[in-house]
């Protein structure tokens, strides 16, 4: 972030306008994207264009299907550390109570391990290439941290400022009350962490625990479907034709998720 | 496999006392004259001497004729067997799984058919002998092509000269002792090739009888759709009652109304063999190529006579049905409403010529569930033709759904909504999908998950 305010002083005096700033800089990370795009296309393996006829590729047998997160017990990628802030940290925002299981007991940790061990934590969907100029909220996902890298950055400076606040204790440790302040003081940014934006850190961290709670149960969250059965989402299914016309009528099929649902295998 | 054993076993035997004859029978046939085709009709009526005048092709290359072969290789497509996937266009090598072993198809291109004369290539479709006078194996239907007349011989001789020159050499087959051996073959003419010249039925159209011979000559629709026994040779007496080929059912072809072609029109036909798809099907598998490479092409009024021609033929085969068991038949109604229904619906009904519609679908209700069962595992994609470019395919469920699973559905699909038909075994959809080499399910099933 330094680097970015440095150059963003530099081209102060040639500021003239944003608009002209922002199509300059355009031009340079377009012309950027492709050297990168020429140079992976000349460094890997010969690219060429195909022709297809005869309607798209179709193989049998052949499918993109997703990794069965559901069936290995313990964590691939939190530390016990850092499951000791995860775990209460989603908890206090989706809490076990009258309407339902909370985010433990729906595996919304286990499902945001297993996508921080995988290519959402490596950031392979994402571009994490310079320059790295502050960015608008607008914007997004605006660091130079992958997410994996910035869960195992940021639990450890959260529990540091913690420590800090709270003579030495640690966030698992911590009353309902006082968990609500930290967390309150990472979404508004009032607690100032050391190397890492604790505001960038609560934006990813808030989206997975909600993704954890209601994604598909295969990805390991979501645990019985309790996230669709507490919203009343139908889950995995794909078309409602035959229902468009009745009105007034409950749908009357119980959640399914990629893996099905007990139906399948009970009756 | 044990079926395929004990027709070994036939063989040798057979081929034990063929020997004998063998010798007297193949030098007996060389010399032989050729048989007279098919009530000798579509010839124009020419005499033999304008027949053998004819065995030499012109120098000049004649437009019509050509083109007249390259319809009829269109009809008979010859493509199927003789274009590998991704090969040049008749270069063969293209490999046929027969339940014997491995057949790879010849060259006929140019390159190879250049040396072929009009005679030779007629002794070939009525007798089933190559141009040194070798035998072919019956893999090469010229139980069928016996009935094409010399005209359309020559014509397609003359077609096949064209094609562009391919130097192809091909793998050598991959068949057992003796069948490795072609003399063996004499046994097996003997035993089942007994060719009758078509008969067209006093009273029967002419649309009738140029679907006869489409279907039963040139076509070979019968070399899939009827069944064949133990030595690969048709059961003339179940003609189009269904027959099995490297892991597919040709469904059964008769006018049964639930398994056979009793509820289609002809106008369900032609647009089936036309566009791929119909209200009632759509073309997948082996079917799906037959269509794209060859009914697809073919002019209308051919199409038409084909429909004519099968829509008559006397209802046979019927589904014996079942009895499903009433919790695999609500296991399987879950798994319809969560994986098939948003495609071909609760109600079974689909959507014409593109989800194609489960209730009264005549290929699900087979005897044999091998289509059904194959196509939840594998998926299947609908053959493109010029009026229907865009395929539609269905995804493969082998990863999401076990065997278990699989057989209920299939069982659920086959009698469901007035469907009947003999319930299906997790057994054989394991055995299709070792079969297939489809992996494993990587999930585990619900019951064992989630309950922690």
């Amino acid at each position: 972030m330094a680097d970015a305010k440095d150059d963003a002083q530099k081209d102060g005096a040639q500021r003239r306008t944003h608009t002209l700033l922002d199509r300059r800089k355009l031009l340079a990370g377009g012309a950027l994207l492709g050297s990168a795009g020429a140079a992976m296309a000349g460094g890997a393996a010969e690219v060429r264009g195909t022709t297809i006829r005869n309607g798209q590729i179709w193989r049998p047998g052949e499918a993109d299907y997703p990794e069965d997160a559901t069936g290995a017990k313990g964590y691939r990628f939190f530390t016990g550390a850092e499951a000791a802030f995860v775990e209460p940290a989603s908890e206090r925002m989706i809490p076990s109570d009258d309407l339902g299981p909370g985010a433990i007991e729906a595996g919304v940790p286990v499902f945001i391990d297993r996508q921080l061990a995988g290519p959402f934590g490596r950031g392979d969907h994402f571009y994490l290439g310079g320059p790295w100029p502050q960015g608008l909220e607008t914007q997004g996902y605006q660091t130079r941290y992958t997410p994996a890298d910035l869960y195992r950055a940021a639990i450890p400076a959260i529990e540091r400022w913690v420590g800090g606040q709270f003579s030495g204790r640690g966030f698992k440790s911590l009353g309902g009350a006082d968990q609500d302040k930290v967390l309150t003081a990472l979404e508004g940014g009032d607690a100032k962490l050391k190397g890492v934006s604790a505001k960038a850190f609560w934006g990813l961290f808030i989206e997975n625990v909600i993704e954890g709670f209601f994604a598909d149960p295969i990805y390991g969250g979501n645990r019985d479907m309790v996230g669709w059965k507490l919203i009343g989402f139908p889950g995995a299914r794909y078309d409602y034709r035959e229902w468009v016309g009745r009105h007034s009528e409950r749908y009357p099929l119980p959640p399914v998720g990629l893996k099905g649902r007990p139906a399948w295998d009970r009756a | 496999m044990t079926r395929s054993r004990l027709a070994l076993a036939l063989v040798c035997a057979a081929f034990a006392g063929g020997l004998l004859f063998a010798g007297a029978t193949l030098s007996q046939s060389a010399t032989e004259a050729p048989p007279q085709d098919a009530a000798g009709r579509a010839d124009g009526g020419l005499s033999v001497e304008q027949l053998l005048a004819r065995t030499t092709p012109p120098n000049t290359p004649n437009r019509d004729q050509v083109e007249r072969g390259r319809q009829l290789v269109i009809a008979g497509d010859c493509a199927a067997c003789h274009t590998k996937a991704g090969g040049a266009p008749f270069a063969g090598s293209r490999p046929i799984r027969t339940p014997f072993g491995v057949i790879y198809s010849p060259n006929i291109t140019s390159d190879h058919m250049k040396h072929w004369s009009a005679d030779q290539f007629y002794r070939a479709l009525h007798r089933g002998l190559d141009d040194d006078g070798h035998h072919l194996y019956p893999a090469f239907p010229y139980t069928y092509f016996v009935h094409v007349t010399r005209a359309d011989s020559d014509a397609m001789l003359a077609y096949l000269r064209t094609t562009p020159a391919v130097a192809a050499k091909r793998p050598a087959n991959a068949l057992p002792f003796p069948l490795n051996i072609r003399g063996v073959l004499v046994v097996w003419n003997a035993l089942f090739f007994h060719p009758k010249p078509l008969q067209t039925p006093a009273g029967k159209s002419a649309a009738w009888a140029r679907g006869q011979y489409l279907v039963e000559g040139p076509g070979h629709c019968g070399a899939c759709h009827t069944p064949k026994n133990m030595l690969g040779a048709d059961e003339t007496s179940k003609a189009y009652q269904g027959g099995v080929l490297d892991n597919w059912e040709a469904p059964n072809l008769t006018a049964d109304a639930r398994t056979g072609l009793g509820a289609w029109s002809v106008d369900d036909i032609v647009e089936y063999l036309k566009t791929g798809r119909n209200a009632r099907a759509q073309a997948g598998g082996p079917m799906a190529e037959v269509v794209s490479a060859s009914t697809s092409m073919l002019p209308d009024p051919d199409l038409r006579a084909i429909a004519v021609y099968l829509k008559d033929r006397p209802a046979a085969a019927p589904n014996a049905g079942g009895d499903p068991d009433r919790a695999a038949m609500a296991r399987g109604e879950a798994i319809w409403q969560d994986t098939c229904s948003a495609c071909h619906l609760q109600s079974g009904e689909g959507q014409a010529r593109f989800f194609p519609p489960m209730r009264g679908n005549q290929g699900v209700q087979q005897g044999d569930p091998t289509n059904v069962v194959r196509v939840i595992l594998e998926g299947v994609r609908t053959a493109p033709t010029p009026t229907r470019p865009t395929p539609l395919s269905m995804p493969s469920y082998a990863w999401k759904l076990t065997d278990r699973e699989i057989a209920d559905v299939a069982t659920y699909v086959r009698n469901a909504w007035g469907n009947k038909a003999a319930p299906v075994g997790a057994d054989k959809v394991a055995s299709l999908r070792r079969k297939l080499d489809l992996i494993r399910p990587p999930l585990s099933s619900w019951s064992k998950v989630d309950q922690r």
